[in-house]
């Protein structure tokens, strides 16, 4: 077809023929039924893949096929059938035995883990075994990415990353495994013909090598040029299985739809005449993050398409114009300018359905009424009170009318299928009465019944006067619904298709013939140092820097604080906040936090107080302490990860039993801590306290297994994205408990240097710590999402902690300052780190995580 | 995955029976207000055989005005835990609505009324100040009152001079005094929780908060202003433990500097035992104040068992603790049960 190396193409489908005799199956699926509430995925479906083939899996949105491969690849328990692969039986449902038995599959939401680099998602993807240890994944990495052409440095974290950069790490990666059965879901969404034929070339590669590729896709041109044979789903049945030579592009679509296109699609309005000559949506010179200098009209009674390779500006656009995302120029409906942000957009008659159905389409867990009248309430109000009567009325009249299948209006959403979710949003749209609909991706995850009932709902809006524009990945639906069709490329408008040309083909040729070249963020080459100061330790340079500025300062102005004494004394209390500092940062990059540090800390002080006394026994004392730290941190893990309790939950009603456990156990202070060991934690090098110096050692032996160990790695998987990381068959469980143990017995020495310091069984000096460790954490940059931070970080800030309530007095100020000082660090810290995280926007870390649209249950 | 098996609970049953139960037992340890009145009525009818007196008339009148503080300042609390965040600046809010009412009077001379007006508005604004970090900043909602609470008792400390004062006369007679046999911190409580109540499940702005508490996102797609609705509430919260705080100082006469330390685990546990979801979205602030009445007679029980105050918090936290962990145990035992029941 356009623009491929049609020599490669034709020898695959020559040899086919040929070998077709001694092939044998790659990838054997037999009756698979799966079935979600109201919805039949899966009825039965068996499919043969043969070592040697590219089969490709064509269908609509939600005929079943992302169902079927999460149920090839172990992800999925069908509710009936066999999965075999390569001749062995799968026995459940787990993607490591698929794995092991030489099945790969790169999803359309790829399993990488942002806050690691390139090099470590690949070592953790693939095995250490098979990249020759950690130190090797940089190199092992870069020649396995050289062949794409990306410059993909192996060191950039993968949140640094484009899309298309990403999608090429999940590929090289499955490649990697050497699979004899290979999975690829949409692969190509994001790509630019350049980047499509490289893969392609790497698949024929594979596949004449012996594996099977099952190639999942509804750009049919592309299916054509690369696949051996073809199957066809739909309505989660298989509708026939063929060589691809035997049927034409227009077969297939015929098969995949099940009818004509005209049964599926109502007539266009520039058809039948029902488009006005209102322009009621005018954009000029628009311009935002990802598209600018972008004019476009929409008229009333039209549906206009927006295409292009995924990525290059048509979900930007189309939020901006929903006033979710700022932008300059101008934009007018019914030639009223509207103003920014997003009620100003929605007063002016913009109604947005977004693509990401259940984190921003419906109200997941409220019900299918509140979801129907959620944005006309002040409609059924009166007095500023919601007529809960009304509502229901409302939903009921709706529920009929789009014929939603509900229990009835009172059933959570949530418990609805994908169809049912989007009419629902489609519900609530209607009611809004629009005058420009932005629907993106309106159709994905849905079922073929409530997709004819959608499109027919979109023209329906259309044909009341409603301008509509229409972003959609799926060309079918954009030749059957769209009057014209604007292709997007490199965030701009590049080329309007109107009348007959709106055709699937021409769509899908325009969009990548316009993509070819592409803006590569070069910086990812940047030398060492801008790596570094982007990178986990900046932070500490930082602090480091703070920290002698600050002891500058008031060493001019009060002598005593050089005095040995005075730093002897910091140094010494620096030990324990460096130790919860640990242990709240070990906690942390798990994703979990621990707010029962300080009471830890006062209840191991406390039972210290009973046996490191005179005539007791050091050794039961600390075995005690050993023993309490210990089953604080196995509690703390066992109810955040086995019973799933909020982190902050478990370990607030912990930090309070655990005080009142030491209150119990004295009430007052008392126990003289055994003087000869108050001594010798107290024992120092010159005006350098030996417990600061094991303390920084620890702090650097953590440092070091956090990069080097597969503990640190995996600790740093688990945080980043537990989802992923248990895709990837990290058993984040047991990793987050073991976080909690280890946070745990970091607090123990912490406490021994308190019980030296103080010198008496007393819990509630330590009571501070929980803050000081979360101020240290913060200060020192530790995402407090999990996943990043630097132990070096850590060991700066605790200083810095240590030195800014050690200065206090020596400055003169109040005792209030003791409490403002910490409270205030804390939130300039969190402050500054949030200011320089966000490139202008608040969520933009969030957003960031979410870029790839998760490919719903098709 | 994981969403299409959380969402197959309620309607994957095919039989409709056992279907009902399944929902009636995941409304029951899912969070509702039904199963924490319930329980309150059952410790209320069994305080008498454990503890004789533990319900007597002296006993009720001494336990009703500290569950009266403590249904307000966890009505604040929902408001933050709907947001799905969670405030640990109860504790400073609270002392500084309390040194605010008794230290302005005394030390600079201020009126008790626009000292009681000054202790409700001042925590207000810090409330929105935690409003603005979290909202507008994106700071963890935890590490934002965490720090903001060290802010207080610094501010708590420099405004009392390190010293408690004591409430003034009028506020102390008024919270001492009895309407129509009722305690007027009882009724200050009942008036301020119906109000929110009504407010938060029945008016616009409530559903509002509800939207952005399930899905800020979405609410956003909606055309809602999500920011102004999240800074109100937590400007909203520090309000009520403002509130807290100065009846509390009121009733103590002498109140402690930092008087509310021991407030953040039982606000917390009140919002959680009263069936409001940590994941935030739907919750009930009327709920939230029989959980509050729930935690105060048990408190009360366990005081006339002759329990140390050391002992109360590890029974607070058990309890807290052990209803999450039920509410995670009941429904995932239940529907393995019936699973294993019908197949």
């Amino acid at each position: 077809m356009h623009g491929a190396p049609t020599a490669a193409s034709a020898g695959a489908v020559g040899t086919v023929v040929t070998r077709a005799a001694e092939q044998q199956v790659a990838l054997r699926l037999t009756g698979i039924d799966k079935s979600f509430p109201g919805v039949r995925a899966l009825d039965g479906v068996d499919l043969t893949v043969l070592s040697g083939e590219v089969h490709a899996l064509v269908g609509e949105n939600g005929a079943g096929k992302s169902t079927l491969m999460a149920v090839a690849s172990g992800a999925l328990a069908p509710d009936g059938g066999s999965v075999e692969i390569a001749g062995t039986r799968l026995t459940g449902a787990s993607p490591d035995e698929a794995r092991d038995l030489g099945l790969a599959i790169v999803r359309q939401d790829p399993a990488l883990l942002p806050d690691l680099t390139v090099a470590e998602n690949m070592a953790i993807g693939v095995g250490h075994r098979r990249v020759g240890g950690i130190h090797r994944a940089v190199a092992w990495s870069q020649a396995r990415l050289d062949p794409w052409g990306m410059a993909i440095d192996p060191r950039s974290r993968v949140d640094e990353l484009s899309v298309e950069q990403r999608f090429v790490v999940e590929i090289a990666k499955a490649l990697a495994l050497e699979p004899t059965v290979l999975i690829l879901d949409e692969p190509t969404e994001h790509l630019n013909l350049d980047e499509v034929s490289r893969l392609f070339s790497r698949v024929r590669e594979i596949v004449a090598g012996g594996a099977a590729v099952v190639y999942i896709s509804h750009r049919i041109p592309e299916v054509k040029q690369i696949s051996d044979r073809i199957t066809v789903l739909r309505d989660g049945s298989v509708r026939g299985t063929f060589s691809t030579e035997e049927v034409d592009e227009a077969q297939i679509i015929e098969r995949a739809i099940g009818r004509k296109l005209e049964a599926v699609f109502p007539p266009k309005g520039s058809e039948i005449g029902s488009v006005g000559t209102d322009e009621v949506l005018v954009v000029r010179g628009l311009q935002g993050e990802g598209f600018h200098g972008v004019d476009l009209t929409v008229r009333a009674g039209e549906i206009v398409g927006l295409a292009g390779v995924q990525g290059n500006g048509q979900a930007a656009l189309l939020r901006a114009l929903a006033g979710l995302a700022p932008a300059e120029g101008s934009v007018s409906v019914q030639g009223e300018p509207v103003p920014r942000g997003n009620l100003a957009a929605r007063r002016s008659g913009i109604v947005y359905i977004p693509a990401d159905r259940h984190a921003e389409g419906v109200f997941m867990s409220l019900d299918v009424a509140e979801n129907i009248s959620a944005a006309t309430l002040p409609e059924v109000a009166g007095a500023g009170f919601v007529g809960t009567r009304r509502v229901l009325t409302r939903a009921r009249q709706q529920i009929e009318q789009l014929g939603i299948k509900t229990p009835g209006p009172s059933t959570m959403v949530s418990a609805l299928s994908g169809g049912n979710q989007q009419k629902v949003v489609l519900a609530r749209t209607r009611l809004a009465a629009p005058r420009v609909l932005l629907a993106e991706e309106p159709t994905q995850g849905v079922d073929a019944g409530a997709r004819v009932d959608i499109y027919q709902i979109l023209r329906e809006t259309a044909d009341s006067g409603a301008a509509v524009l229409l972003l959609s990945s799926d060309g079918i639906e954009l030749q059957g619904l769209c009057d014209r069709v604007l292709i997007m490329s490199r965030g701009r408008v590049v080329e309007e298709l109107t009348g007959d040309e709106v055709t699937e083909a021409a769509i899908g040729r325009a969009a990548l013939m316009s993509t070819q070249l592409r803006d590569r963020r070069d910086a990812d080459r940047a030398g060492g140092f801008r790596r570094w100061i982007r990178g986990d330790h900046a932070p500490a340079l930082v602090l480091g820097a703070l920290l002698l500025l600050l002891g500058l300062v008031v060493s001019a102005t009060n002598p005593a604080y050089l005095t040995p004494f005075n730093l002897n004394n910091l140094l010494f209390m620096a030990a324990p906040a460096l130790f919860v500092g640990a242990a709240q940062q070990v906690v942390v990059l798990g994703s979990g936090f621990d707010l029962s540090v300080g009471p830890l800390m006062g209840l191991l002080v406390v039972l210290s107080s009973f046996w490191i006394v005179e005539g007791g026994n050091l050794w039961v004392g600390l075995g005690l302490m050993l023993g309490g730290a210990l089953a604080v941190g196995l509690i703390n893990g066992v109810l955040v990860t086995a019973f799933h309790v909020n982190p902050v939950v478990a370990t607030l009603g912990m930090s309070m039993a655990l005080q009142g456990v030491y209150l119990a156990l004295r009430s007052t202070p008392g126990g003289i801590i055994f003087p000869t060991v108050s001594e010798w934690v107290q024992a120092r090098f010159g005006f350098v306290p030996v417990v600061t110096v094991v303390a920084v050692a620890v702090l650097l032996v953590l440092e070091l297994a956090l990069r080097r160990t597969r503990w640190g790695l995996r600790l740093r998987a688990t945080g980043s994205r537990a989802d992923a990381a248990a895709r990837l068959g990290i058993r984040t469980g047991r990793v987050r408990l073991g976080s909690y143990v280890l946070g745990s017995l970091l607090v123990l020495p912490a406490a021994v240097v308190m019980m030296a310091q103080i010198g008496i069984g007393d819990g509630r000096p330590a009571l501070s710590y929980t803050l000081t460790s979360i101020t240290v954490i913060v200060l020192a940059g530790t995402s407090i999402f999990g996943g990043r931070g630097s132990f070096l970080a850590v060991l700066v800030a605790a200083l810095l902690v240590q030195q800014i309530l050690n200065v206090s007095p020596l400055l003169g100020l109040s005792q209030a300052w003791s409490y403002w000082l910490p409270g205030l660090v804390t939130l300039a810290a969190a402050l500054l780190y949030a200011l320089a995280r966000r490139g202008g926007l608040p969520s933009a870390r969030r957003r960031r995580a979410t870029t790839v649209a998760p490919g719903g249950r098709s | 995955m994981s969403t299409s098996e959380r969402t197959s609970t309620p309607v994957a049953a095919p039989p409709r029976a056992a279907g009902h139960a399944g929902r009636t037992v995941a409304r029951l340890f899912g969070g509702s207000w039904v199963p924490i009145t319930v329980a309150t009525v059952a410790l209320l009818a069994v305080s008498p055989a454990i503890a004789p007196g533990s319900l007597g008339s002296a006993s009720v009148l001494s336990m009703l005005p500290f569950a009266a503080v403590l249904a307000i300042a966890a009505a604040g609390q929902t408001l933050v835990v709907q947001q799905r965040g969670l405030d640990l600046s109860v504790p400073g809010m609270m002392a500084l609505g309390a040194v605010l009412v008794t230290a302005l009077p005394q030390q600079y001379g201020v009126g008790v009324v626009p000292a009681v007006v000054l202790a409700v508005l001042v925590p207000a604004l810090f409330g929105l100040l935690n409003g603005v970090l979290v909202a507008v900043f994106g700071i963890t909602p935890l590490v934002a009152t965490l720090g903001m609470n060290a802010v207080l008792l610094g501010t708590v400390f420099a405004v009392s001079d390190g010293t408690p004062s004591g409430a003034a006369d009028g506020l102390n007679r008024f919270t001492l005094d009895r309407t129509l046999g009722v305690p007027n911190t009882v009724i200050v409580a009942v008036v301020v929780i119906a109000v929110a109540a009504v407010v938060a499940s029945r008016s616009i702005i409530g559903h509002r908060l509800t939207q952005i508490g399930v899905s800020e996102r979405a609410a956003a797609a909606i055309g809602i202003r999500v920011n102004r609705y999240r800074l109100s509430a937590y400007g909203f919260a520090a309000a009520c433990y403002g509130a807290a705080g100065l009846l509390l100082a009121g009733y103590a006469k002498t109140p402690p500097l930092f008087l509310g330390d021991s407030y953040l685990l039982p606000t917390v546990a009140a919002v959680v035992l009263g069936g409001t979801a940590l994941t935030g979205g739907i919750a009930s602030i009327a709920a939230t104040a029989v959980a509050a009445l729930f935690l105060s007679q048990l408190g009360q029980l366990l005081r006339s068992l002759g329990w140390p105050d050391s002992s109360q918090l590890i029974a607070q936290a058990v309890v807290l603790i052990l209803v999450v962990v039920l509410r995670v145990v009941v429904p995932t035992a239940w529907q393995r049960w019936r699973g294993r029941s019908t197949s």
